[in-house]
């Protein structure tokens, strides 16, 4: 199977809008290749493909909005699937509020990167016995996984938007363990295969691996941290998916909701959503096929704006930042392409900074507990450490953390220049390390 | 559609496969949501593909397509054992599987009104009216009330001569009330958070929720949370409802007895499990009042099939056994690691995902308490109502959960509400300081239809049995 093009994945979408018969119709193709190959306890044990197109069809009627998808292309399914749109419309309140379909607006279409054909099944097989042998040769056991995937998007309306484009990423995680030793994770995130190198991501999960064994009590309480960029990625996509959409901000559930222009975060702290960056791996038009504008959304710790799509553009008399996510979307615009601007730091300047604190390699299973201050909890694991007189000196038990995003945020003392892209749940992150006065671990596994 | 499972099942062994299984499913949706007195969505979705899983050279390979016919069907599977073979260059032991009968069979899940010919207009009337019920409430500044219904339709076969067609819907929906003033959110859902609660069957679930009739109770409750004191912090006892205890149940035993965490196949997602395979029929995993059964064939839940995606009949084993570790949730793969044949627990999210090993009905059994009889009992506790949060470690070991709403217990009465509460502890210590489970009376199915697990990410529909019961000395208000 090979993925479809991004022209005929937009002929797709213009075929599909023109079987629908509403006052106004949007078609978006999603054209999906992906490969995983995983790996636990120093084998393969996964491994699998997909190739799937769906078509998702929004009619409207007046105000009134219905939505159908499918994932058979032929020319009935397609009709009966624009019928589906238009009998949903029919049958809708009216929205007084719906401000319309966009009409196009430029948008710069990326360069796709990737070439899954040269990066096979015996190619990724190759990759994890890279990845594998760092840990063996240590007598630990690897798990795991290799994915690359291929999304070819294209979205049209009546009035005109048609735009399409390819985007791939190549993913890698590696967590390694082993009697008499703890566990140690790497991971590698990019938009190519170019630059990834297996058996160093290998290398440095069975490194901190080996480091982690026999891990120490740490007493419940407030502590400085520092946060690898791993872990400052979970905080973020919290963040974004709770407080940065127009939507939250409009219903009060946001820590931006009646306050924007104000100093609520660290003035080291910057955050803006770039899809169209070199480091993204992002689309560079949203599902309504507008174009992503790059929106500062926290500068230098003020509060500036949410991100919007068309209709909460409308509803707020913010400009369209291009964050639509498929209709029909309960949820909002969301930004997913996140970046916190680098520091001057490294990591391991702000380390030696600590005189007592932890150091967290990431976390696991965060959640929240309260949207506005974005009060989190969740794990550590896989390389929590002491810090003690600017050092990393006994690893510690996973910890459990109950802290406030936005508090932790307020008092960030230190940021890294290098930062690093991670595949979040809203999309991507690229960010630095933090130092953080005070975060609060309120419990421990053991 | 068997042609296109003959013919991809045959082109797999052509290939070289010593073992093949077909899936093909079609799978529809339908969600219909209003949000502030206004129509969020309204969306059908439908998906079909064929998902070939084959072991060849000893290793697993999966390929899956959209694509229809048995041409597509006969190069996916060629796909899957080109797949397999590379598996093989790094693998250890060849794959061995629990032996199974071949079973040929249909299985159509009970179901009354269809949801996807009840017409739009109803469902949104319906909606609409339960939104504005909750709109009374000066302090409700936003609602949301939903439903969604799933209809699956499979075909399995395998090389050992299994042919099984199985089909079954879900329906399923609630309600929220927010309460917003003042930087502060408050919750309360009906008849569970996070999308409501849902059952195998059609449109008479929803009906049943009584969802109108529900809506200012919840709107007033939650705006009632914008008053109420704070949880307060400490250890004391701890009565949780049903709901929620069916979550505690999924996140606290459920996974941590799949056997394929303790064997490390998720390590690196979402981890292991703090269980060994020498555990089983030793470990201490609760009081004696606690018994987990895992149930593939209870009527009306969303975790009920006839047979799982390896062909394996559904059945009901024990997890835990009056405190005692009992079994494990297993897969033809994983069982012979504690010397069993698969209970049959291996189902994928979709024609485009292999089986992996999740929950069915997983369900605290009902002891002998009546709840007020309960709180009566309590001289100092914590009664706590709907999930709010939920996050738990890679080992299973340290969980914390944030529910919507609690109320104090002081000398055997249910005194002053209190908002946000917390809990958090450790599975087996947690579970051994159970001292009482309410009876039957009091015991319910709760459906969920969002388990997420494996990579690709697949979201299970699993359901959960239970009814209140008290736990001594659990650390509360966390971080408050």
């Amino acid at each position: 199977m090979t993925p479809m093009s991004a022209i005929d994945a937009q002929a797709l979408a213009v075929r599909a809008v023109g079987l629908t018969e509403a006052d106004e119709a949007e078609a978006v193709v999603i054209s999906s290749d992906t490969a995983l190959t995983r790996f636990a306890e120093n084998r393969i044990h996964q491994n699998v493909t997909e190739h799937d197109t769906t078509v998702s069809i929004r009619a409207v009627l007046g105000t009134k909005n219905g939505s159908a998808s499918t994932n058979r292309l032929d020319d009935e399914s397609l009709a009966a699937c624009a019928a589906a749109a238009v009998a949903a419309a029919s049958a809708s309140p009216a929205d007084p509020e719906f401000p319309g379909l966009p009409e196009p607006r430029p948008v710069t279409v990326r360069e796709d990167t990737l070439e899954p054909i040269g990066f096979g099944p015996v190619e990724r097989a190759e990759a994890v016995r890279s990845i594998v042998e760092q840990s063996a040769i240590r007598g630990l056991v690897a798990a795991g996984g290799v994915a690359l995937s291929t999304d070819t998007v294209a979205v049209a309306n009546s009035h005109g938007v048609d735009v399409g484009s390819k985007v791939s990423t190549a993913r890698a995680t590696v967590l390694s363990s082993g009697e008499g030793a703890g566990t140690g994770w790497a991971s590698h995130f990019t938009p190519s295969t170019v630059g990834f190198d297996p058996a160093a991501i290998g290398d440095e999960a069975a490194t901190l691996a080996l480091r982690t064994s026999s891990p120490s009590d740490l007493a419940p309480g407030d502590y400085t941290v520092v946060l690898a960029p791993e872990a400052v990625a979970d905080i973020l996509d919290f963040l974004g998916y709770v407080g940065l959409s127009a939507r939250s901000y409009v219903e009060g559930r946001s820590f931006m909701s009646g306050r924007l222009g104000e100093r609520i975060l660290s003035d080291a702290i910057t955050i803006v959503d770039d899809a169209l960056s070199a480091e993204s791996c992002g689309l560079s038009f949203d599902f309504e096929g507008q174009p992503k504008q790059r929106v500062a959304l926290v500068d230098s710790g003020i509060t500036c704006t949410p991100v919007t799509d068309s209709y909460w553009s409308a509803r707020t008399g913010m400009p369209n930042t291009g964050h639509a996510l498929p209709a029909p979307n309960s949820i909002g615009p969301l930004p997913r392409d996140m970046q916190i601007a680098p520091g001057d730091a490294s990591l391991d300047s702000l380390i030696r900074s600590v005189q007592k604190g932890v150091y967290v390699t990431r976390f696991h299973y965060v959640n929240v507990e309260d949207p506005v201050p974005v009060t989190l909890t969740g794990m550590t694991r896989d390389g929590t450490f002491l810090i003690e007189n600017g050092r990393l000196t006994a690893p510690l038990k996973n910890l459990r953390f109950t802290q406030s995003a936005i508090a932790a945020l307020g008092k960030v003392h230190g940021v890294t220049e290098e930062r690093r892209l991670f595949q979040t749940m809203l999309g991507s992150a690229l960010v630095p390390g933090l130092l953080i006065d005070a975060w609060a671990f309120t419990g421990q596994t053991g | 559609m068997w042609d296109v499972v003959e013919a991809a099942l045959d082109a797999a062994e052509f290939a070289g496969a010593s073992y093949a299984d077909v899936r093909v499913v079609t799978a529809r949706e339908h969600s219909v949501s209003v949000a502030d007195s206004r129509l969020d969505a309204a969306a059908t979705h439908e998906s079909s593909g064929i998902g070939v899983r084959v072991i060849a050279d000893g290793s697993w390979g999966f390929a899956s397509t959209s694509e229809p016919g048995t041409a597509a069907a006969t190069a996916v599977a060629r796909d899957a054992v080109a797949v397999a073979r590379a598996s093989a260059l790094v693998a250890r032991d060849p794959v061995r599987l629990a032996p199974v009968q071949a079973h040929i069979g249909t299985w159509i899940a009970p179901s009354e009104r269809d949801p996807f010919t009840v017409p739009l207009e109803e469902k949104v009337e319906l909606l609409l009216a339960a939104d504005a019920a909750m709109k009374t409430v000066d302090a409700i500044k936003l609602t949301r009330a939903t439903m969604g219904f799933y209809e699956v339709h499979k075909y399995f076969a395998s090389t050992i001569g299994s042919r099984i067609e199985q089909r079954y819907t879900e329906s399923g929906g609630g309600i929220v009330a927010y309460a917003i003033a003042d930087g502060e959110v408050l919750t309360r859902s009906y008849p569970n958070a996070h999308g409501g609660d849902w059952a195998q069957g059609g449109y008479e679930v929803v009906e049943g929720f009584d969802l109108l009739a529900n809506a200012p109770r919840v709107a007033e409750e939650a705006a009632s949370l914008l008053g109420a004191d704070p949880c307060p912090s400490g250890t004391m006892d701890l009565i949780i409802d049903g709901s929620q205890l069916g979550l505690q149940v999924h996140e606290s035993v459920g996974h941590p007895t799949e056997l394929d965490r303790v064997l490390g196949d998720e390590a690196a997602f979402a981890g292991t499990s703090f269980l060994r395979l020498e555990d089983l029929g030793t470990l201490q995993y609760g009081s004696e009042h606690v018994s987990i059964t895992a149930d593939a064939t209870v009527r009306g839940s969303i975790g009920s099939y006839a047979f799982d995606d390896e062909g394996v009949p559904a059945q009901r084993d024990y997890l835990v056994k009056d405190g005692l570790l009992a079994g494990f949730l297993s897969s033809r793969e994983s069982a012979p690691s504690i010397d069993r044949t698969s209970n049959g627990c291996m189902r994928a999210d979709g024609w485009n995902r292999i089986p992996l090993i999740r929950m069915n009905t997983v369900s605290l059994e009902p002891g002998t308490w009546s709840l007020d009889d309960l709180i009566a009992d309590t001289e100092r506790g914590l009664y706590v109502e709907t999930n709010n949060s939920w996050s738990i470690d890679d080992k299973r070991l340290n969980f914390q959960f944030a529910c919507e709403i609690g109320w104090l217990i002081e000398n055997g009465v249910k005194t002053r509400m209190v908002k946000s509460p917390n809990y958090t502890g450790i599975t087996p210590r947690f579970w051994s300081s159970c001292d009482a489970v309410c009876s039957r009376d009091h015991w319910k199915v709760w459906g969920l239809p969002n388990c997420g697990k494996g990579e690709p990410m697949q979201v299970a529909h699993v359901a959960h049995g239970a009814a209140p019961a008290r736990f001594r000395g659990v650390e509360v208000g966390v971080g408050r």
